[in-house]
This record gives C-alpha cells, structure tokens and sequence, in this order.
C-alpha cells in the first residue's frame, strides 16, 4: 500500500509545488482581481462534507481552498507582512477565540486591506462573531445574546414545509435585491431556503445592502418558548443575507444560517407556503387552508454561486484605462476634450464597460460643468466642452458608483490660464481694420511723397 | 441780428476760401494727406467704440500710425511754408529727407506692434 504511494509523492510534490507557483502569479493583484487562495474557518470538519457541494463550485471555478479549524492554534492570515490569503469564509459560528495569531483585529484589518470575507452564523453564533459583524455594519439580533440564545427567525407564512420541524423555522425568502450584477442575469426563480438567526441594517449606512429578505411577515424569537414581549426584530427589518462593499472595494457576505450552505438545503425541493400564484409545473394541492408551491430544486445552489461569484470579484468589478485629457483652440475658442477607458472584470479578463451613464465634472471648489459622456459602445467615453472663463486649476472628475459595482473615483489636474503672448491666433479677425489702416497709411504715405515730389 | 450774423457767417466763409486758394499747391497736398489721416484715426476710433477695444495694442498701432503721420506731415507743411519766418534758412529737401525718415521709422514701429 506504501510503495506505489511513495512511488507517486515526489512527482505529486513537484507538481503541487509548480502549481503553487502558477498560482502565486494568478493570484490575487489589481491586474486580475478575482480572489484565488481561500481560507475556510469551520467549527468541525464534518462541515467539509456536509456543505461539499458548495465547496466544490467554488473549486470548479478555480479557488484554492484550505480548511482549517477556528481554533488552530497554526492559523496565520498573513506571513512577514504578506497576506497569505485572498479570501476568508468563516463557517465557524460558535468559535470564542481564533487560534494562532488570528482575533478581530486582524480579520478587520485583512478586510481593510481590500480582501474579501464571508461570514455564516447561526444561532449558536459567539460574541466574537457578532463583533466582528457588528464592525461590518451588520448587527445580529441583539436580544438573542441576553434573553434568549436560542431565537431564530420564525416565518408563519413563508415557511417551508418540511416534515420534521413543524416550527416555521426553515423559511423560504424569494424577496432579493434588484441587481443583475450582484445576482446575476438568470432570475432565480426558486425560492432560498434558511435556517437561522437575522440582522438587521442600520439605515444611514450606504454601504451595506439586503440582498435576501425576510418577508413582512417574519420575526424574530425562539420558537420553544412563549413571547413575553413583542420581538424586536420583525418583518422587513430582517435581513437574512446582506452584503458590504467598502470603500476600498472589499466585499463581504453576511448571512446567519450556516444551513443554507450546506448539501441539504442545496438539493431539496421547497414546498412554499401561503404562495397562492400558479406556475407551470408545481404539484399543487392544499394543505390546511392555504395553497403550496413546490419546486424541484431549492434556489439556494444558484444564489450562492452568483453571489460567491461577486463576492470574490468575479462580476462587477471595475477599473479604468486610459485617461486623456487635452485642450485645444477651435473657433476662437477654448475647448478641453477628456475622455476615459473603463473595464469591466468579466472573471477572466477585461471585457469594456458600456454604460450611458458615466458623468464627468470640471471641477474647482465646485462643480463649473457636469456632463455626461458619450460612449462608443467599446469602454471609451469622451466629451468635450468650451471651457468656462475662469483662470485656475481644474480637476476632471469621475465619481462613477453604482449598485453591485466598485466605485470608480478618477481625477485629472488641468490647470487653465490666460494665453501666453505666442499662443494667440496669428492674425486676429477683430484687429482687421487696424490692419488695414496702417497699411493704407502707409501707402498713403508713399503715393504722398510720389505726388509731392514730382508736381510742379 | 440773425440775419447779419448768418451773412456774417457766410463773408467768412468766403474770405476763407479765397485766402485757402491762394496758398500754393504742394501745401494743399499736405493738407489733403493730413485730412486722410485724421479721418482714417476717426473710424478706427469709431470701431473701436462699437466692438471693443480687444487687441489693444493692433487699435494703438493703427491709431499711431495715422497720428504719427499727420503730426509728421503738420511739421513737413511748416517747415516748407515760405511765409514762415522760422524756417527760412531751412531748405525744403532737407524738410522733406527729415520727413521721409521719420515716417520710415514710425512705420517699423507701427509694423512691430501690430502684432
């Protein structure tokens, strides 16, 4: 059994080392911004398979994943001042403390440094967890962590029927946020199953988002015990997964139910409740006195692919190309001409970004003028305006941010000043006449001399 | 009283007229080119006024140049004029080699700022 395993560890080793390398060049950089290396954080590794199919997409599109426990006393997000990493994904909702030389400050500061992250809780989620959502701008349901450590979000009309929990607990969301970047261009029609805790957003953030909600109908409490107060969480303040772009472009998924990665929820059918529409192919039939949808397949497969896909940078993502910006005379006139190359990531490279939308401001103080530049359908936009008479300098501005896309931030310093004494037009159409009087003096002058001299 | 001062007008007209034709005819000359001159000046100053003064120094050249020539022209008419008891010992080629002169250095100066 030993021999022909040995007979294959030196190739096996040289072939993991080459790819190793191959990797490193691939990896993470403003030229390909699409994550490679993976860390994964998980409680138990029983997680590796019960959650293997949503492991395996994101290996079938090329990620490295390393598993490790959270609390490996060998964890280390970054080696000699280098991230050893491009992405986290913590599926360790109950963890205390990181082992290593991992804690808080240095998951905030991995995100800071541009790097992405996703967060799965559930209801066993610890008080690290819930900080370190908490910095993101997520909070989980506060009153769980002092009354009642068992709350879940429970949903009396959009539940899915299942036939061991009879609580409501495994509920059914099809309200997702509009954006065909962060969800991609297929509608997802089935409904997502989940099973956990709920957040909420602070309304003044702008970076976080809801990108799957619970219906108005759901609220949070633990469904072992009877209600002494009114929850605090309820209906559409409930986000059951959000996502933050920071400012620097990372992004990061929070979502309180581990479940909804796992195998489980990824191939069951969903037999919705309380739905009352009719589609082609459900089964349906009455149940009590309301009317359930069934599909085939749960949508769960299809969400997390798309939105892992954005997580780690593989759709939206932005960056410019060239940026030319000049100014020439045309009729007496100054005239500035910008114009900008965007780029949009498609996964694998830089297809051009066409929009109509991109603005342009000339900007000193205050905007002097805002337009919106034309495309050429390939990435180029470009404009060109008559520039307003005010002697300064200027900045080309873009401020480009739009849902589900990184921002674009680009300036141009342009200063403009009165014309140098050789910059004039040569001969100046208003001064003709002046011209002209000179040279008919002139000649004035010599017909003058002419008639003088030889009259008699 | 209007009568008298309109033929009064009119006497001085006259007499001014009959004085103007007995002044000999290269003087008329002078006076004609100066004349040209100033109504030249006149309608660059006019334009000026309608469009604005934007090349300033194309508005000084062309100003000066006819100025600059009418005054030098003024000077010519003096210098030749016999009844002028100044200049008597002054002969008119050396008046008019002055004139020349002068002209051609207003007018390389005229050329220079123009632009």
């Amino acid at each position: 059994m030993a021999k022909p395993f040995a007979a294959l560890a030196i190739p096996l080793f040289l072939l993991s080392v080459v790819s190793l390398l191959s990797l490193r060049c691939g990896a993470f950089s403003a030229d390909r911004p699409t994550d490679r290396r993976l860390l994964v954080l998980v409680d138990d590794l029983a997680i590796r398979s019960s959650h293997s199919l949503y492991f395996s997409t994101l290996q079938s599109r090329g990620y490295d994943l390393d598993f490790k426990l959270a609390d490996d006393p060998s964890l280390a997000l970054s080696q000699y001042g280098q991230y050893l990493y491009d992405g986290l994904l913590l599926f360790s909702p109950s963890v205390q403390r990181f082992g290593g030389s991992l804690d808080l400050a240095g998951i905030l500061d991995f995100v800071d440094a541009g790097h992405d992250l996703i967060l799965a809780a559930d209801s066993s989620a610890s008080d690290l967890i819930r900080e370190i959502s908490t910095e993101c701008g997520v909070d989980f349901d506060e009153a769980i962590s002092f009354q009642d450590p068992a709350a879940l979000v429970i949903d009396h009309t959009s539940y899915a029927v299942s036939e061991t929990e009879g609580d409501h607990t495994l509920i059914a969301s099809d309200i997702f946020i509009e954006s065909t970047t962060i969800l991609g261009d297929e509608k997802i029609e089935a409904p997502v199953l989940f099973r956990g805790i709920g957040h909420s957003l602070n309304a003044a953030n702008s970076l976080v988002l809801k990108v799957l909600s619970a219906s108005p109908a759901a609220y949070s409490a633990n469904p072992a015990t009877k209600l002494s107060s009114p929850p605090s969480l309820t209906g559409s303040a409930i986000s059951l997964v959000s996502i933050v772009q920071a400012r620097n472009n990372a992004r990061v998924l929070i979502t309180g139910s581990l479940d909804m990665f796992s195998n489980r929820f990824l191939k069951s059918g969903v037999q919705k409740a309380g739905s009352s529409i009719k589609t082609q192919s459900p089964l349906l039939f009455s149940f009590g006195t309301a009317l359930v949808l069934r599909s085939e397949k749960s949508g769960n497969q299809q969400f997390l692919t798309e939105i892992s896909k954005w997580v780690f940078h593989e759709r939206g993502h932005l960056k410019e190309g060239e940026c030319m910006a000049q100014v020439f005379l045309s009729m007496n006139f100054l005239v500035k001409e910008y114009s900008v190359e965007i780029y949009e990531w498609s996964g694998s490279s830089w297809k051009p970004y066409v929009v109509d939308d991109v603005q342009v401001q000339f900007y000193m103080m205050s905007p002097y003028v805002l337009k919106t530049l034309s495309t050429d359908k390939k990435g180029l936009y470009s404009t060109s305006f008559k520039v307003p008479d005010v002697y300064g300098v200027f900045q080309f501005k873009v401020e480009y941010e739009r849902l589900g896309y990184t921002s674009l931030s680009l300036s141009k310093q342009i200063p403009v000043r009165p014309f140098r004494h050789n910059e004039y037009e040569r001969f100046i159409t208003t001064a003709f006449p002046y011209y002209g009087a000179s040279f008919s003096t002139m000649a004035a002058f010599f017909i003058f001399t002419v008639v003088y001299l030889y009259n008699k | 009283m209007a009568k008298s001062s309109s033929s009064d007008a009119q006497a001085l007209i006259r007499s001014l007229r009959s004085a103007y034709a007995a002044t000999p005819t290269n003087l008329k000359i002078i006076d004609l080119y100066v004349v040209y001159a100033i109504t030249t000046a006149v309608i660059q100053i006019v334009y000026m006024g309608i469009v604005g003064s934007f090349p300033f120094n194309s508005f000084l050249s062309g100003i000066l140049s006819c100025v600059g020539t009418a005054v030098l022209a003024v000077c010519l008419r003096i210098q030749v004029n016999k009844e002028n008891k100044e200049f008597k010992d002054l002969s008119p080629e050396r008046a008019f080699a002055d004139f020349v002169l002068c002209n051609l250095v207003l007018h390389l100066v005229i050329m220079n700022f123009l632009g």
